[in-house]
């Protein structure tokens, strides 16, 4: 059986004050019915992916919900595992249809951060992590920035090679008309941004952002011209806290999750064509770079400060939207975002950030500090 | 007969001048210092309180009694800065300390003197055979109003006595106790007020002076000793000259009184003060030496002791790091990052 | 909420066991952007340590100064106030670390 993907669609992410959840889900689900040329009364059943509804708005009970706004009463779903919540509900959408359940479902990201303060998202965000990371009062920009200290040191990186992550990701971003930040930045404007938890400074971190997106996927062919498929679909799960992993340079859930993508679809690494990748800071994409075996340990850094991964420069061309950092974050919606992107890409429909002549597109979705990672493979 | 068996001191590592409090209301610091004859206090770390400075204390003293911690039949904390106003610093150090269910716990509040009553209390039980081994502590995070001057003075720090009645494992018998107390009103706190107040030198003559030689005399006759028989006194310090000033009245001499003087370095933590005192003296006692200790708390009273050293102390002072070498690990702090360090919490 | 008084209850005899024991720092940073509950006490120090039982626990490091933000370097752990979300809410007491 193949999952076809038949319509996508995605808001813009940015500080959208005026619009509410509701209104972001409406968007993204009505521009992926559109786009697949089906009605609400066709979707056999709903899955959400979200975070942080339950901790910020009080919200439970999403699944019935967000029906409100396909405007049909479906079988429905909330999916969580933190950043990696639009990623795992597209898994068990996957699941649905290949136990053949249902035939065409839709799967819905959305997230709404900018109602509530900045510290209060930095609270409620460290949900991801483990009791002992909360109270000792790390946040995860300091998750991150401990691995970013175990990598720097292990493989002699410095902060403006980590740096040359937010760089591509911005100038990918500027080309990306949905993309929360669309101005070009420097190394130089990275390393004067504020430290945010040493060595990680503002630029290095992914924003506070609202957005939605949606796909519909299918057991039936899809009528597009250049059909895409998602025919790999692995999660893997690791330690919640950081400090109880084996290595703080690598994220072994990451490793399994696409070397099981990687068996599945009977390629390797270098066959993969174009990748979002889960950026939420520098160092996780210099990190993902290596564990999806897009470059050799200690250089994914390097690979991109050198423009390996940039479009209209590099092999494997990696977050062409511009990524969590200058496309934006809005956590539950991240993973759908990314099968957005490449669907874009291997139907020949990105624009400018089109990568020529694609047929393997990857996504990588992670939870926490790698507590779960999400990978599917997209063809055409 | 009950005594000191094991002690433990904790000053944070934090200090801040008098020069740096005096500058900040344009004061003359050479007046200020050499009125009170205090050149710094210590100041607690942002996240520290009598509880947590309590428990570093007490482990120390566990440290040097070695005995386990679920022989300890009494915890009394006294302090002028539990954290809490109902819910006892006494039980939560006891649970922090693995001390098991099986004790007397109270929290006491007799300002300065707070601990040294717990000191009376823990003898009593001990002289009576009720429980073997009892755990006193005095620990303050002081507060000073600021712009008062007892800004200058009020300090952080605790120190831990362990006692016990088994005569093989005392360090310091205790001879002789006794109290003078009345009711004076010379420094005090409301419920919920964060400063003390104070009725300025009003707490000298009536209040410090006549409980501390009332106490003080009472102890001589009592004990019919006389100061030359002594080779320590320690009083309470609410600054450098209160004590001297005491202890010269008494009759004691400067060389007898300048162990004890742990004002001078670290101003007045309080509850700990006097006790510290005595810890500093315990350092360097030798085997058979009579302290003479007088404590002060406001409101007031006076509690008067007689220890004397016995030849187990030269052993248990070998497990401990003598209190002038323990606060030579410090740092200065400025005074708004003072501010920051009592203000936070 | 982090923490109500039963979890605080239930950890007492873990927090309890902790106390005094030494580590060594593995990894640190500096929080400069804290969560809400710990927005007086920033910036601070979070290391990962693996303590001389071979466990690892993440905590803040206290009395910090730059000397002792480095891998390696030997930590006691002690008992320390943390956030407290309002003046009536129970006091946390947390394990942090102090450079020996």
């Amino acid at each position: 059986m193949k999952i076809n993907i038949l319509g996508t669609a995605t808001t813009e992410f940015g500080e959208l004050w005026k619009t509410s959840p509701r209104e972001l889900a409406r968007v993204a689900i009505q521009g992926a019915l559109k786009d697949a040329g089906k009605r609400p009364k066709d979707i056999d059943a709903l899955f959400v992916g979200n975070m942080l509804a339950g901790i910020f708005g009080n919200q439970a009970n999403l699944g019935s919900l967000f029906c409100e706004e396909l405007g049909v009463n479906v079988p429905a779903s909330h999916v969580e595992a933190a950043c990696a919540s639009g990623g795992l509900a597209l898994h068990n959408a996957i699941n649905s249809l290949l136990a053949g359940r249902y035939n065409t479902v839709l799967v819905l990201g959305v997230e709404k951060m900018t109602d509530s303060s900045q510290d209060e998202v930095t609270a409620g965000l460290m949900a991801a992590g483990s009791d002992e990371e909360r109270q000792a009062g790390v946040t995860f920009p300091g998750i991150y920035a401990l691995m970013a200290q175990a990598y720097m040191s292990e493989y002699n990186v410095t902060e403006e090679e980590l740096a040359a992550v937010s760089v591509k990701n911005h100038f990918h971003g500027s080309l990306n008309d949905k993309a929360q930040f669309r101005r070009i930045i420097t190394v130089e404007d990275v390393m004067r941004s504020g430290k945010i938890a040493d060595p990680l400074k503002l630029l290095d971190c992914s924003p506070i952002s609202d957005g939605a997106s949606a796909v519909v996927i299918s057991t039936e062919t899809s009528k597009n011209s250049k059909p895409v498929f998602i025919t790999a679909s692995e999660v893997a799960t690791d330690t919640l806290s950081l400090h109880d992993r084996q290595s703080f340079t690598t994220l072994s859930s990451v490793v399994r999750a696409s070397q099981a993508a990687y068996k599945k679809v009977g390629i390797k690494a270098s066959g993969v064509d174009v990748a979002e990748i889960h950026d939420c800071f520098s160092i996780a994409e210099a990190i993902a770079t290596e564990d999806l075996g897009f470059s050799k340990r200690g250089e994914g850094a390097k690979d991109i400060a050198n423009g390996r991964m940039t479009i209209g420069k590099g092999k494997i061309i990696t977050n062409p939207s511009g990524g969590l950092k200058a496309c934006g974050h809005p956590v539950g919606a991240t993973g759908i975002k990314q099968i957005v992107e490449i669907t874009q890409h291997l139907r020949g429909e990105a624009g400018a950030r089109q990568v020529r002549g694609a047929k393997i597109g990857l996504t990588h979705n992670v939870g926490g500090s790698g507590a779960i990672a999400v990978i599917h493979i997209l063809q055409n | 007969m009950s005594g000191i068996i094991g002690y433990g001191t904790y000053v944070p590592k934090y200090r801040i001048k008098l020069s740096e409090i005096a500058q900040m209301w344009q004061k003359n610091p050479d007046e200020i210092i050499s009125g009170l004859r205090v050149e710094e206090k210590a100041v607690s770390a942002l996240d520290e309180d009598a509880v947590t400075i309590g428990i570093e204390a007490a482990k120390k003293a566990f440290a040097m009694a070695q005995i386990t911690p679920n022989k300890i039949g009494c915890v009394y904390f006294g302090s002028e800065s539990h954290p809490y106003a109902v819910n006892p610093s006494s039980s939560i150090v006891g649970e922090y300390l693995s001390l098991g269910n099986n004790y007397f716990a109270a929290d006491l509040e007799f300002a300065c003197k707070a601990a040294t009553a717990g000191i009376q209390a823990c003898s009593a039980l001990l002289d009576s055979k009720r429980i073997d081994y009892g755990l006193v502590i005095g620990s303050d995070t002081a507060q000073g109003k600021p712009h008062d001057v007892l800004e200058y003075t009020a300090a952080s720090a605790g120190c831990a006595y362990i006692l016990g009645n088994k005569p093989s494992e005392i360090i310091a018998k205790i001879l002789e106790m006794s109290s003078f107390t009345s009711d004076t009103p010379d420094f005090w706190r409301r419920d919920g007020a964060r400063y003390p107040s104070h009725f300025g030198r009003f707490t000298g003559e009536p209040a410090y002076y006549t409980h501390v030689l009332s106490e003080g005399k009472k102890l001589l006759e009592k004990s019919k000793l006389k100061p030359a028989d002594f080779s320590y006194c320690v009083f309470h310090m609410p600054n450098g000259k209160f004590p001297r000033v005491a202890g010269k009245k008494l009759g004691f001499t400067t060389e007898q009184l300048a162990p004890s003087l742990i004002v001078d370095k670290i101003g007045n933590p309080y509850s700990a003060s006097s006790l510290l005192g005595l810890s500093a003296v315990l350092d360097i006692s030798k085997p058979n030496q009579k302290i003479f200790f007088v404590s002060y708390g406001s409101g007031a009273g006076s509690d008067g002791f007689i220890f004397e050293t016995t030849p187990n102390i030269l052993e248990k002072q070998k497990k401990a790091v003598p209190f002038t070498k323990q606060i030579e690990n410090k740092k200065y702090i400025s005074y708004p990052s003072y501010l920051r360090h009592t203000h936070t919490f | 909420m982090i923490t109500t008084p039963v979890k605080l209850w239930r950890r007492q005899k873990n927090v309890a066991g902790l106390i005094g024991v030494t580590g060594q720092i593995l990894h640190w940073t500096i929080i400069r952007v804290p969560a809400k509950t710990f927005m007086n006490e920033a910036p601070y120090p979070v290391v990962i340590v693996e303590l001389s039982n071979k466990q690892r626990m993440i905590g803040q490091l206290v009395d910090w100064e730059e000397a002792d933000l480095k891998r390696g370097r030997k930590v006691i752990a002690v008992l320390r106030r943390s956030f407290t979300a309002d003046s009536e809410s129970i006091i946390t007491y947390a394990i942090k670390f102090k450079s020996l």
